[in-house]
């Protein structure tokens, strides 16, 4: 067989339905081979960094075991306290705005637009996505400041004179929120368009004849068969909210100073390893940051039935 | 195949908990987490093997590009990699950041850097256990001969001082002057404030007879030099014994937060920064600042005029008999003690900071005092103002209080982060103060100063 | 879904067009509303390099300046130490490319493999991944750079690439792609039907899978593209930076940004909008050409029952 016509697949899934399992064996080797590339990759740039983090999270600079020391002396740091705080308000925000912002709008482009049209739109809300890093940190210095903004007005009307106003310290983790959602918001809505797509035409007209209007159907269907990509968007997400990095870095400079160095966790951590020389504090900061990610994504993927190939 | 991790939660939260006990119960009495690396004084330099032919990379700023270009031009037969980077403006931390790494791998070093003098207190020390520092010191083996040493700025090189060596050679200085424009001060008839208490009636005089016009501002990330620096206030002073004096109660502070808090509500000192987008440069009567404002902000940023700014003498407090003057930015040149050719990258910094040849052009005040005495020279450097700035300048040069110690922090990341936010909320400096000090004490305490407070 | 919901749905007829008008209306609102928040601050950067410094601060936000103006910043940035910003645009396009040509070569058959077939420690894999992809990149720094520095990559190309082309995110897409959209039983039936696994992958799964392709072909480019803080450590030689680290190199020497920012340079906020504009073209040319791939009807007609 060379082709694969969509009919032909309907009715070889249907005949075969009950006799998977018999190439098992067989699967199995080539799956290593398929994956062998990959895991070379994870073992040197994800592994082995991983496994040589979490060594100097429990010894100091001799080389010497030190236990939970490293994680009580950077949980006793000054900084450590309020870099929490700032990335817990920043996660709270960020991760509602992204994930319920971007599986509406996606809903909302499948079902309510010609494809063309949603591609138009697509296409306008991905723009942002090409800014990042330094470009998208100093597009948003003058979008924020009120003498040059083409939303002064806005900015104004909610009793910002002046830019320095608008970095005051309770605003940052909006300010890094707007920032991170304008640049990352587009990619996950064309990846949550591709996944609806993906619903059949069938379930969806099924569910037309039996008189579910746009939201009844996108809640009872289509959120649910997009799950999995839903659960993937949040534990990753999550992820990028807690290495919060470069943003606040760049803010921090082009703000000149008026954000605090280490508003991050990420970015203590950074200043441990490269100001104070103190790698072994940098990993063991890293690792609670590690240790939050990993609690949330394991409620996620125990929740949701990420791994799942199919019933086991 | 079923991993532990995800098939129970229940199974996996006891194993976690069970972990965790474990853990805990044997983790009691280890080793000390503190980094022992940083605090060890420097043992007697030894240069490695060197080799008169050896290539020396260079690390500029964009600005100081030129500089080193020309020197390439003038001396073909040197062999120099020249590289730029941010030149560790705005605290940027790239340079600290790359010599940790190469400390780690054991090369890779740059023979030569411009950088920040904030750059010298973590360069003299080694930054981890058995590593060597990164600055050479100059003054040992006569790599620089001691009278070069000796015709720097009074005091410029004392950033450069750590154990009784100096580890770089000061590219330029930015003394604190008071700029004030001529024409608007001629107009309206004032005379130019010689101490702070003349300075503050003025304030207030121009807050009554002409709103809206500005004898200083405070919110920039360095204003905290061009004040409380000038003040001679005890905010990181390093004592003989090496512990590090915080003390923003001192008279020295507080006299300098209540002229500013009165002026402040005055509103004829702005809490915004002078380099704020769109600050409007015509409402500046006056600024106390350093000597690149006169390019740098009123000519480029603000673009008065040619033939309207002109500068004075650092303000003293009346009674006083010392003057004092503050200090912001300037950067430093250090040659690395991994260097191949020692020689020949302290001739491409000797040639930077002190030939006439550079320095009669340098974008700023020359630190080396003859290379001064050229730069004053130069009609380029002068032609824009309304009066010769050379006597406020080299006075000033000499008057830089040197209690303002070079610490292995910035002294802008307290001021920008903690102050200016207080100030824009509409706290006073006053009330700052202490807010401002912890600031600093944690600051300090985390890079391992022993702080006093008294 | 259950029926009764829907019954529900169909129960309330006679009020639908209100609700109908009400939820139009809400749908209009939050598209008009994004495409303002998304796209304002695109056009502003788009009009930046038509005003100077000064007009940019002066001038209502919006308005066009001229077209010599673009000319005299073009000439400005092309300036910036003797046209150093085709070098680092150079650059990107060496460590984009190559890395996407190994990330695809990894993460499709790794992908492929962990959603549809078995073998021992798979789940460890898919577990392992996620950790990774959690771990913060200030801790894993230091032990990739000493690890370069092992394998005497610091300072080439491979230094960057390598790096690069471990790219989890993409694996995990593939894996979720095929795990909800390729059934495994149209794969027991080409083995059954002879093929080998080799040629299941190849002639079955890689035609369905050109969707997923084109994804993460264009995530790993523009997530290559638009790395700043790898190539920003890693890197020695200023020739060798990417255009992100030439972005920040361009910003501390813009006056705004850095007061102390020599004069001459004449790079200001214009040259710097400009720049950005350089820098974002590649992706949104990718992004254009890469559109339909992104979204195109995935196996329809095949359910998963």
């Amino acid at each position: 067989m060379t082709i694969v016509e969509p009919e032909r697949v309907t009715a070889l899934t249907t005949k075969l339905a009950r006799r998977r399992g018999i190439p098992r064996r067989r699967a199995g080797l080539a799956g290593y081979l398929f994956v062998s590339g990959y895991t070379i990759l994870l073992l040197v740039f994800g592994i082995i960094p991983t496994g040589y983090a979490v060594y100097l999270a429990f010894t100091n600079d001799q080389g010497q075991f030190t236990g939970l020391n490293q994680f009580i002396k950077v949980a006793q740091d000054y900084r450590f306290g309020p870099a929490f705080v700032n990335i817990f308000i920043y996660l709270v925000m960020w991760l509602v705005l992204v994930i319920v912002l971007t599986t509406l709008v996606a809903v909302i482009l499948r079902a309510r637009m010609k494809p063309g049209l949603a591609a138009v739109f697509r296409f306008l809300y991905y723009i942002p996505g090409a800014l990042a890093g330094v470009a998208s940190v100093l597009v948003w210095l003058f979008m924020l400041d009120p003498a040059v903004s083409p939303a002064s007005g806005l900015l104004r009307a909610l009793g910002f004179d002046n830019f320095s106003q608008v970095l005051a310290p309770e605003n940052l983790p909006v300010i890094l929120v707007l920032i991170a959602f304008w640049t990352g918001a587009g990619g996950w809505i064309v990846v949550m368009y591709g996944a609806l797509n993906n619903i059949p035409e069938e379930v969806l007209e099924a569910a037309r004849m039996d008189g579910a209007g746009p939201w009844q159907s996108a809640w009872h269907i289509q959120i649910p068969m997009i799950r999995k990509w839903i659960v993937y968007q949040s534990i990753l997400a999550f992820a990028a909210g807690t290495q919060l990095f470069v943003e606040p870095q760049l803010l921090q400079t082009a703000s000149l100073g008026r954000v605090s160095p280490t508003w991050a966790p990420n970015q203590l951590a950074y200043v441990f390893a490269f100001q104070h020389g103190d790698f072994n504090g940098a990993a063991a900061l890293s690792i609670f940051l590690l240790a939050l990610g990993l609690i949330v994504a394991t409620i996620l993927v125990t929740r949701s039935g990420l791994f799942k190939v199919d019933d086991e | 195949m079923k991993s532990p991790l995800l098939t129970s939660r229940r199974k996996a939260t006891g194993a976690l908990a069970l972990v965790t006990v474990g853990l805990l119960a044997a983790l009691t009495g280890c080793a000390s987490a503190a980094s022992t690396g940083g605090s060890t004084s420097a043992t007697a330099f030894k240069p490695v093997t060197q080799s008169a032919s050896s290539e020396i990379t260079v690390w500029a700023d964009s600005t100081r590009l030129p500089a080193v270009q020309a020197y390439q031009k003038s001396h073909p037969n040197v062999k120099m990699n020249i590289v730029t980077y941010d030149g560790s403006a705005d605290g940027s931390t790239y340079l600290q950041t790359k010599v940790q790494l190469f400390d780690r791998t054991g090369k890779g070093w740059p023979d030569l850097v411009f950088a920040s003098p904030t750059d010298v207190t973590w360069a003299s020390q080694p930054t981890s256990k058995g590593a060597v520092p990164f600055a050479a010191p100059l003054d040992s083996g006569k790599l620089v001969p001691q009278a070069t040493l000796d015709n720097f700025a009074k005091g410029s090189l004392s950033a450069c001082q750590f154990n009784g060596n100096t580890y770089c050679l000061r590219n330029d200085i930015a003394q604190v002057v008071l700029w004030y424009n001529k024409t608007l001060m001629d107009q309206w008839g004032y005379t130019v404030p010689t101490t702070w208490e003349q300075y503050e009636a003025l304030g207030q005089k121009v807050a009554t007879e002409h709103p809206g016009y500005l004898v200083g501002a405070v919110g920039d990330t360095n204003s905290q030099e061009s004040y409380f620096w000038s003040s001679q206030c005890p905010a990181q002073q390093l004592q003989k014994d090496g512990s590090l004096q915080v003390n923003l109660q001192a008279k020295d502070c507080t006299r300098m937060a209540s002229l500013l808090d009165t002026l402040i509500s005055a509103k004829s000192v702005s809490t915004q920064g002078f380099f704020t987008q769109g600050f409007d440069g015509s409402k500046v009567l006056m600024a106390n600042g350093p000597s690149w404002y006169g390019q740098y902000l009123f000519n480029s940023a603000f673009k008065t005029p040619a033939g309207q700014i002109a500068a004075a003498n650092p303000l003293t407090w009346a009674g006083e008999s010392t003057a004092a003057t503050g200090n912001v930015g300037g950067g430093v040149w250090m040659v690395s003690s991994h260097s191949k050719n020692l020689k020949a990258a302290t001739a491409v910094a000797t040639w930077l900071t002190t030939s006439d040849a550079n320095l009669t052009n340098a974008p700023t005040y020359p630190a080396y005092s003859p290379g001064a005495k050229s730069w004053l020279a130069n009609p380029a450097n002068k032609d824009y103002f309304a009066t010769d700035i050379s006597g406020p300048f080299q006075k000033a040069a000499d008057e830089v209080w040197t209690g303002w110690s070079n610490t292995k922090f910035s002294d802008a990341t307290a001021w920008s982060s903690v102050v200016l936010p207080g100030l824009t909320a509409g706290k006073s400096l006053t009330d700052l103060l202490p807010a401002w000090q912890t600031a600093i004490v944690n600051e300090a305490k985390s890079v391992g100063y022993t702080v006093t407070t008294k | 879904m259950t029926s009764s919901t829907l019954a529900a749905g169909r129960a309330q007829a006679p009020g639908r067009r209100v609700s109908r008008f009400v939820s139009i209306g809400i749908v209009v609102l939050i598209l008009v509303l994004l495409i303002v928040f998304f796209v304002l601050p695109v056009i502003w950067l788009l009009l930046a390099p038509t005003k100077t410094a000064g007009q940019l601060v002066s001038q209502f936000p919006l308005s066009f300046g001229s077209f010599s103006q673009v000319g005299q910043a073009w000439q400005h940035l092309v300036s910036f130490q003797g046209g150093v910003i085709f070098v680092w645009l150079k650059n990107s396009a060496i460590y984009s490319v190559g890395s996407l040509i190994l990330t695809l070569l990894t993460s499709v058959t790794a992908g492929y493999a962990l959603a549809l077939t078995k073998f021992r420690g798979r789940k460890l894999l898919l577990t392992v991944t996620l950790v990774v992809m959690i771990m913060p990149s200030a801790a894993l720094v230091l032990p990739t750079f000493l690890e370069l520095n092992w394998f005497h990559l610091i300072g080439t190309v491979w230094s960057i690439i390598l790096p690069f082309s471990f790219f989890p995110f993409g694996v995990y897409l593939v894996y979720i792609y095929f795990a909800t959209s390729l059934p495994r039983d149209l794969l027991s039936a080409a083995r059954i039907d002879g093929c080998n696994e080799w040629q299941v992958f190849w002639r079955i799964a890689m035609p369905l899978a050109k969707p997923v392709v084109g994804l993460i072909a264009f995530f790993s480019f523009v997530n290559n593209w638009n790395n700043f803080f790898l190539p920003y450590l890693v890197l020695p030689s200023s020739d060798q930076f990417p255009i992100q680290v030439g972005l920040n190199q361009l910003l501390s020497s813009t006056p705004s940004f850095n007061p102390v920012a020599g004069k001459g340079l004449n790079i200001t906020s214009p040259e710097l909008a400009l720049a950005i504009i350089i820098a974002i073209l590649p992706v949104l040319i990718v992004f254009l050409f890469s559109q339909r791939a992104l979204v195109s009807g995935m196996l329809a007609g095949a359910t998963k029952e």
